[in-house]
């Protein structure tokens, strides 16, 4: 292969096309930015009856941060179009990671989000450290008891150490009254 | 007399000393440990201070962001990962004298240059945070107003590499700080009648989503990358070899201190001016970015020179610096105390109670820096693969304890995602958070300066103090454009 061809396979290799993150965030932001000015802002906050001036607006500062975004989501997206960012090695090196790995870390969110107060901070940190252990693929049985030793400790130091009240859980204690 | 002894009563205390002491340490161990900043420390050990009093809960965050700037340093000499963006400048010699074997006194002038610079750092802050505070008590809302538009041009230096995508972040950060009932009116604003929303959007998980769960989220969603394991080695740093590096240190101090107090500039740039000046000025200036102790000790005293200097802006006028102390900002806020003259005015026990435990925590840092030096590869060593659960955990019982609510760790993770987006499209998290804390700052004095002059805008250049304000802004503008296009050039000749 010529020496031209070979940068030009380099160059092509190391940059977007015009579909790169900068031209589709800039249209994502501009999307959300006009939805925002003109139904957000609009129909979700509300003009007293009488104002002094329209800089005392309560609309004033979210309006004027809107347009601030949406003109530079316009630049962001024509900066993009015109010069295509580079890509960078990390791009390489998030490729090819399992979905399960991804699936099993959002399920230990969702475990806090749901179910801190049902299974109380003790057992909801066990439950959603044992699932990002096995996200990671942990083999070694020892360290599964990490996943009950530290968020008992935690739980622990936040009640009698720090005064930072932690919910025990519903489930154990409706289970303790059966 | 009086006022001394209620300074020692009100500082001397065992609780104090406990929360410098563990502050530091987390500091540094955090600093240390490559993925995890000083701002994730400060930002997770922030709902550990409630139940703490106002001194003890400030001194354990300044202690954290001590620590971190020197334990940012750790890692950047023994395996090339600098802990903080500060740091990037000491591994340019730190790495090479750890490969050449002589990670020990790397470390060593780090720590020392480190220590140094933090002590000329907190001098100044003693001196002079109280003479702006006596100044800044001449203000009213119009100077105001004008102060927060020159904090808001830290925006474009805290940007990261698109000013754009920094100035976007900060425009969503001001949109997401409007969100609550209207403070003159008492209107909804973007409150979807939604109740846990009327109280304005909850700092602590805004702060712990954007800065601690995207490193979480960045980990699962890429491939496991092995585990590096350290080593510390070689001989240690003479006191000869210290005296002859004192001159650059303090040189390094001093650069550290005035670009520490002029919001937005940030420990980076003046740990690469340091460095730039000492190459400049050394007679070994061919073997700098080779393995030159002075490189290490220039960069670090830059580096932390920053730490106690960027207080004054923040003590003395109430404005944050940069990222931590924007965090500190919202920990005085939380324990009822508003930085800026009136706080010199009402609390001046506490601010010299403040100086006390700051000064102390220099001391504390050659201790537990040592420590670290010697048992550093124990603690660096463990895996994300466990650590990272366990941030996670510290992050939730975190939000949840602001207000014993799941609505705040539904809100966390959100932000999580946010600050994920943002880090994989290349968006800078902390114009976000500068945008959401001044926000409402530049609201609210606007606001007043309206009501004061009945709709009259020449109050906004009613005297001398605003002028000076103006200039500030536009000055300040000025440089950052100037920088960006100078950055992008040769952005785009490499």
């Amino acid at each position: 292969m010529e020496k031209s061809e070979l940068q030009f396979v380099a160059a092509s290799e190391s940059h977007y096309g015009r579909c790169n993150p900068n031209s589709v965030l800039g249209c994502a932001f501009s999307i959300l930015a006009l939805g925002f000015l003109f139904y957000v802002i609009p129909s979700h906050i509300e003009i007293p009856g009488q104002m002094q001036h329209p800089l005392l607006s309560p609309r004033f500062l979210p309006q004027l941060a809107g347009w601030l975004v949406l003109v530079l989501s316009l630049i962001l997206m024509v900066d993009g179009l015109v010069t295509p960012p580079k890509r960078s090695e990390a791009d390489e090196f998030r490729r090819g990671v399992p979905i399960m790995r991804q699936v099993l870390m959002v399920a230990a969110g969702v475990v806090y989000v749901l179910f801190f107060e049902e299974l109380g901070a003790i057992g909801s940190g066990f439950l959603a450290s044992v699932l990002l252990f096995l996200a990671s693929d942990l083999r070694n049985i020892w360290v599964y008891a990490l996943a009950i030793i530290f968020p008992a400790i935690v739980t622990l130091l936040f009640i009698y150490v720090l005064n930072v009240p932690l919910p025990p859980g519903t489930l154990w204690e409706s289970l303790s009254l059966i | 007399m009086e006022n001394f002894s209620e300074v020692l009563t009100l500082f001397l205390s065992v609780d104090n000393f406990l929360a410098i002491a563990a502050g530091v340490l987390v500091g540094v161990v955090v600093g240390a440990i490559p993925g995890l900043t000083a701002t994730m420390a400060v930002a997770l050990a922030l709902p550990f201070t409630f139940s703490m009093e106002p001194v003890t809960a400030i001194l354990l965050l300044v202690g954290i962001y001590k620590g971190g700037m020197y334990g940012g340093s750790i890692t950047a000499i023994l395996i090339r990962t600098p802990g903080s963006p500060a740091s990037a400048c000491t591994l340019l010699d730190g790495y090479p004298m750890a490969q050449q074997g002589k990670a020990k006194k790397a470390l060593k002038t780090a720590l020392y240059s480190s220590v140094v610079a933090d002590m000329i750092s907190n001098i100044a802050l003693i001196f002079f945070a109280s003479y702006l505070a006596k100044i800044a008590l001449n203000f009213g809302p119009p100077e105001y107003f004008w102060l927060i538009c020159f904090s808001l041009t830290i925006i474009v230096s805290v940007s990261g590499s698109s000013v754009v995508k920094g100035l976007i972040a900060a425009g969503l950060g001001i949109i997401v700080s409007t969100i609550g009932l209207d403070a003159v009116y008492g209107t909804q604003r973007l409150t979807f009648d939604n109740y846990n929303l009327m109280d304005r959007v909850s700092f602590i998980p805004l702060l712990i989503g954007l800065f601690a769960i995207p490193e979480v989220i960045e980990f699962y969603t890429s491939k496991v990358a092995p585990h590096i394991r350290t080593a510390v080695s070689g001989a240690s740093l003479t006191w000869k070899e210290f005296k002859g590096l004192l001159k650059t240190i303090v040189r390094g101090s001093l650069i550290g201190v005035i670009i520490g107090a002029i919001p937005g500039t940030g420990a980076t740039s003046a740990a690469f001016i340091s460095y730039s000046e000492a190459k400049r000025t050394s007679p070994r200036k061919a073997n700098f970015g080779k393995g030159e102790i002075e490189g290490v000790a220039a960069a670090e005293s830059g580096n932390n020179g920053v730490a106690g200097a960027t207080l004054i802006p923040l003590l003395s006028l109430g404005i944050p610096g940069d990222v931590i102390t924007a965090i500190i900002l919202g920990a005085f806020m939380i324990h009822g105390l508003t930085p800026g003259p009136v706080l010199f005015q009402e609390n001046l026990t506490l601010v010299y109670a403040l100086f006390c435990g700051i000064m102390v925590s220099s001391f504390v840092l050659v201790f537990v820096g040592n420590a670290a030096i010697r048992y550093f590869s124990l603690i660096a060593d463990i895996p994300k693969t466990i650590l990272l659960p366990i941030v996670l955990m510290f992050c939730i019982y975190g939000a949840y304890a602001v207000n014993n609510s799941t609505f705040d760790i539904a809100l966390m993770l959100a932000f999580g995602v946010v600050g994920f987006v943002f880090n994989r499209t290349g968006i800078a998290a902390a114009p976000f958070l500068i945008g959401f804390i001044l926000g409402p700052m530049f609201e609210d004095n606007l606001r007043r300066t309206m009501l004061i002059s009945k709709g009259d805008l020449s109050i906004f250049f009613r005297g001398p103090i605003t002028w000076v304000f103006v200039m500030l802004t536009v000055a300040s503008l000025i440089f950052a454009i100037r920088r960006y296009w100078v950055a992008r050039k040769e952005d785009a000749l490499a």
